[in-house]
């Protein structure tokens, strides 16, 4: 069988018809089926990076219409590492909440693992299009399966939180639609490699407009202030396999979103600028709204906020190695921040009070869990020898090249502020006064596997970064590289 | 392999061996991480390193080689460390997580040591980092309330300090093209004369951790809250990593000496003074003897920080015998402090006193200590504030400073006498009654760092010797030393050796008489035995008098203990805090309020447009 990008979506989506028949035969199938999906969508992606790496670009036309009348699905270097990561992190997490809520009545896990597959799927998808409008309808899909993930738990809460993200998640989708209107108006096409040819053509005002709703409706997909309200709310409420998908898989989509229609579409000067000071608007905010926080799911999602406008800045500082820094940083962002969640759940599940003070002395019951949720906090804030410490440093490094010393100086002083509510939780687990007694819910066998395989990761990665970073390497010049990957779309038509 | 990074990994090896140990069996723990330190130093001390290891690793070459220089600054760590884990074993032993804190304890050890031995920023600036994770998961050892108080102030400013050096590292970066600190250095990063900024920025994370004021304020209750054994090595040895990169920081200034260094070395050693004086002035007002020694760790960095920024050959002498010396006299009393804690329950001056004759040992390092702190001949001490005068006096002709530091010095003999009477002399009480002696694991270690003391007082030369070595290793010329006579610019010689084998006698004396006398039990005391002047007193009377000790003093220095940085730095956490409560409200929950904040920066995107992109 040859294997193209197209499997990502395909196979997703067949299993999310098929489970609801499926499980009619064997009960456990709704939870089973979407683990095979996932393991089968990394199998492919290792496969296909490794085809990119070696022959360049991969331009899968569907159903024969070639672009620009029909849809592509491209994987470059940069693309194809992204839906790697993406599908490694969207099978462990199947792999975390394997065993989630397998005991509650009324068939709901079995809706609760489609919409979680259709959600990796659909980023995937956002990920691989090359179609402007292709793209829109993933986010949708994301959007939606996303909104209702929110609301999983059926409460006053679940709902009030999705029903913000629904509120802010249609704005976006207007926004982003009346954007490709008018892309499409200018340019006749919806395909992203020949909007960026005749980009040259479309007249000022008109580009400005497009990319301001651009901005605005990808902007609140990739979480930037003050466009993110909708997002603390979501990832507190959420299941919390899912709150580490909206960090690991749906965050990483929304910037890569955002910084494939800026970096490829436009060709406008001050964007880059904008990234910078609103990624690091996005950042100060967050994380000085993160010290506050009393409850510790809603402290990790404005964290991960924090994280996503440091992406930006290194973004905005465009070069090649801010890129990929900025991927870097992506990378581990969504490696660590669902380590923190999944070992972060595992204590609001054993102590009946979501709020920090649940915490206090839970290494005493879950002391593997606190070891990771530690290593996670250190790795985050960027101590080396962990992981986080090589990507901070290099979009230091390229700040540095265009002299931004101001902007060093307050990434490193709100990387402090970061420093202390992590360090807090941390002292909290092993410090703090225990004050409850024997714990029931040990981790499971599987999410000890996934969350020492995160661990692992985030280990090796800090002590030797170079298994990693010839594919960062290679995805930062392609994404950078916008006339190759023009030439290499259109070139097969 | 390399010998220098198998040092390296058996260190990091064994902190992860020792964690899970504890999990297997806690009463090895101690001992396993005993035998793992001494290993390393076996094991580094027995090989030869002629070459530098290079690891490229990410685009960044690390490098770690060895040198003079550093050999002293290890000679510091391995064996303060050493020592410590031995007396850690007893007194550690009934206390929780102890794979924990020898865990944390040997990755510290393993932070230093990647500190001193790095020869490139990015290695400097990693081992740094892991030095203070590690470290301060040792400070919050003791209590979860100390994490909001102690432990994160030290992280805090540890932080600041790690991250200007960063800031500084990737702009040596970008400006000169290296990591490489040799080139670098060639290339004039420390000159002050071009960016200047870079070395300063470094020189504020150094001093940061050797607790310069007005850096100082996570010290005091950072040193007393640790565990005991932990702050020998935290005082004695993590403090002279500061010291260590402030000499690397100074090395092309000490050269060539250059306008903008000479201005910054003037600055420096002006920090260095206050900071012996208010170091000082504070310890003398302590009543816990843990806080006492704190405030004396701070001063006696002073010290060395003037030392080293006069940038001539004896100051820097200076510091670099002040450096060893404070290693072993500080990190004894500290033991001392912790014996005195296991043993006693408490190191508060007011609340016992008397040990002398329960912990006759423990007294005798404490003397011995004490008197080579506050720099008495013919202790070690005393020959390290000999070369710091002189180097003031007669060859950086800073007078005012050695006014500044001879009434430190002066100040300094109050709270060694307060720390030597509070805990040990006056009245015995009847709770410190039944008192023990420290076990012998916790002796041994204080008793070798007192003999350090004795030893170099007598012959001064054995640190002389490594000491000159390095210096020129940093571009010093070749200095005339020897082993026991100490000279002037007068022509004067004094054989410290004839003194110091005497006074090496009388101590032996003293510690014989002490042992015998602490076997002794109490003499009755009649009622015409003149020596209470015929007074009797109540059972229970308490005749000592630590409660005011030094009032008059205190009352004379009244302006001074206003002068609180503390109170500053906390006014600005509270600031902050506030900040932060008002800022949050941005997310107020009403997802109303959001659609708003979508459309309104909408608006204003459009409407600023022409201003924001072209």
């Amino acid at each position: 069988m040859v294997i193209s990008p197209v499997h990502y979506i395909v196979a997703p989506l067949l299993a999310a018809f098929a489970i609801p028949l499926l499980t009619k035969l064997y009960k456990d199938a709704a939870r089973l089926v979407p683990g095979i999906v996932l393991f089968y969508n990394v199998v492919i992606s290792f496969e296909l990076m490794q085809q990119v790496l070696k022959n360049g670009i991969i331009n899968e036309v569907i159903a024969g219409w070639k672009p620009p009348w029909g849809i592509n699905l491209v994987l470059t270097p940069f693309t194809a590492f992204l839906t790697t990561m993406v599908s490694v992190l969207g099978f462990t997490i199947w792999l975390y909440g394997f065993r989630f809520k397998r005991t509650l009545k009324g068939g709901v896990v079995k809706y609760y693992e489609i919409l979680q597959m259709m959600m990796i799927a659909g980023s995937i998808g956002v990920i691989i299009t090359g179609d402007l409008f292709n793209m829109f309808v993933f986010i949708e899909i994301v959007g939606i399966t996303a909104y209702s993930l929110t609301a999983f738990y059926r409460e006053r809460n679940g709902a009030e939180a999705g029903f913000k993200y629904l509120l802010i998640g249609s704005l976006a989708s207007t926004f982003l639609l009346l954007a490709i209107l008018i892309i499409y108006t200018q340019t006749g096409t919806l395909n992203m490699a020949q909007i960026a040819e005749r980009m040259g053509s479309v007249p000022q005002s008109m580009k400005i407009t497009a990319l301001i709703f651009f901005l605005i409706a990808l902007g609140i997909e990739a979480e930037m202030f003050p466009l993110n309200a909708w997002a603390p709310d979501a990832y507190e409420q959420a299941p919390s396999p899912t709150s580490a998908t909206f960090a690991a898989v749906v965050s990483i989509a929304g910037v890569y979103a955002l910084v494939r229609v800026l970096f490829t579409l436009f060709d406008v000067s001050g964007v880059h600028n904008y990234l910078i000071v609103m990624g690091f608007i996005t950042m100060l905010v967050a994380e000085i709204a993160a010290i506050t926080q009393k409850n510790l799911k809603r402290m990790l999602a404005y964290s991960s906020i924090g994280q996503v406008g440091l992406v930006l800045i290194a973004f905005g500082i465009g070069s090649k190695l801010a890129v990929f820094g900025a991927i870097f940083l992506m990378l581990n962002h969504a490696v660590i921040k669902s380590l923190l969640f999944m070992t972060g759940s595992y204590f609001i599940y054993n102590s009946d009070d979501k709020r920090l003070v649940g915490l206090n002395g839970m290494h005493k019951q879950l002391p593997y869990v606190s070891a990771l949720f530690s290593l996670a906090a250190f790795a985050i804030v960027g101590f080396p020898p962990f992981s986080g410490f090589w990507s901070k440093f290099y979009i230091l490094i390229s700040a540095s090249n265009q002299k931004m010393m101001y902007l060093i100086i307050g990434i490193l002083l709100v990387t402090i502020i970061e420093l202390v509510y992590y360090l807090r939780a941390v002292g909290r687990i092993y410090f703090a006064k225990e004050e409850m007694d024997d714990v029931a819910h040990k981790p499971s066998l599987n999410a000890l596997v996934a969350m020492s395989f995160l661990a692992l990761f985030i280990i090796i990665v800090g002590i030797y970064p170079d298994i990693i970073t010839g594919y960062l390497s290679d995805a930062a010049s392609s994404l950078l590289d916008k006339m190759h990957y023009v030439q290499q779309i259109l070139g097969s038509k | 392999m390399n010998s220098l990074a198998i040092t390296l990994i058996i260190l990091f090896a064994g902190s992860i061996l020792t964690f899970g140990l504890d999990t297997i069996n806690r009463k090895l723990t101690g001992w396993a991480a005993f035998a793992i330190l001494i290993f390393t130093a076996i094991y580094f001390y027995g090989t030869e390193h002629n070459s530098d290891f290079t690891f490229h690793v990410g685009g960044v070459t690390l490098k770690w080689g060895f040198s003079q220089l550093r050999l002293i600054f290890i000679n510091i760590i391995l064996i303060l460390s050493v020592l410590s884990l031995l007396y850690s074993i007893d007194y550690m032993k009934d206390k929780a997580r102890l794979g924990y804190f020898y865990a944390s304890f040997i990755m510290t050890v393993l932070g230093m040591m990647g500190v001193v031995l790095s020869k490139d920023f990015v290695s400097l600036f990693i081992f740094w980092e892991i030095m203070t994770w590690s470290s301060f998961l040792l400070i919050i050892y003791n209590a979860y309330y100390k994490i909001k108080t102690e432990g994160l102030k030290y992280m805090v400013f540890s932080a600041i300090g790690a991250y200007a050096m960063l800031t500084a590292i990737v702009f040596i970066y970008h400006y000169y093209g290296t990591f490489d600190m040799a080139t670098a250095i060639e290339k004039g990063v420390f000159s002050f004369e071009n960016h200047s900024f870079i070395p300063i920025f470094f020189a504020l994370g150094f001093a940061i951790k050797a607790a310069v004021m007005p850096f100082h304020v996570w010290a005091p209750s950072g040193y007393a809250n640790s565990p005991m054994s932990f702050t020998a090595v935290f005082s004695g040895a993590m403090s002279k990593m500061g010291i260590f990169g402030l000499l690397l920081v100074f090395t092309t200034y000490y050269v060539s000496h250059t306008p903008g260094g000479y201005v910054f070395a003037q600055v420096l050693a002006w920090m260095g003074g206050i900071t012996a004086v208010m170091g000082t002035i504070y310890a003398l007002i302590q009543t816990d003897a843990k806080k006492l020694l704190a405030y004396s760790s701070i001063a006696q960095l002073g010290y060395i920080v003037t030392a080293l920024s006069t940038g001539t050959k004896l100051g820097v002498m200076a510091a670099l015998f002040l450096a060893v010396l404070h290693a072993a006299f500080k990190g004894a009393l500290f033991m001392v402090a912790g014996a005195v804690e296991r043993q006693a329950g408490t190191t508060d001056m007011t609340a016992i006193s008397g040990l002398i004759r329960r912990m006759p040992w423990t007294f005798f390092v404490a003397l011995v200590s004490v008197i080579s702190l506050a720099g008495v001949p013919p202790l070690g001490g005393f020959i390290g504030k000999w070369l710091l005068y002189e180097a003031l006096i007669t060859e950086s002709h800073n007078y005012f400073l050695v006014i500044v530091i001879f009434f430190s010095s002066t100040a300094a003999f109050l709270y060694a006498y307060r720390f030597l009477f509070g805990l040990f002399l006056g009245q015995e009480e009847k709770e410190t009654k039944n008192v023990k002696e420290a076990p012998l694991t916790m002796l041994i270690p204080m008793l070798i760092l007192s003999i350090v003391s004795i030893v170099t007082g007598a012959m001064p030369g054995l640190i002389f010797k490594p000491a000159a070595e390095a210096m020129q290793t940093i571009g010093f010329s070749s200095m005339d030393w020897q082993m026991s006579v100490l000279s002037n610019v007068w022509g004067n010689n004094v054989d410290m050796s004839v003194i110091g084998s005497f006074i090496s006698i009388v101590f032996v004396l003293i510690f014989v008489f002490l042992t015998f006398k602490g076997r002794k039990t109490t003499r009755r005391v009649g009622t015409k035995d003149i020596s209470s002047s015929g007074e009797l007193w109540k059972e229970g009377e308490n005749w000592t008098f630590q409660q005011d000790f030094f009032k008059p003093f205190e009352r004379a220095a009244a302006p001074f203990y206003k002068l609180k940085m503390n109170n500053i730095w906390e006014d600005l956490g509270n600031a902050l805090e506030a900040f932060f409560n008002f800022s949050r409200r941005i997310y107020t929950g009403n997802g109303q309020t959001y659609a708003m904040y979508v459309v309104g920066f909408l608006v204003l995107l459009i409407l600023f447009r022409d201003y924001i992109f072209r």
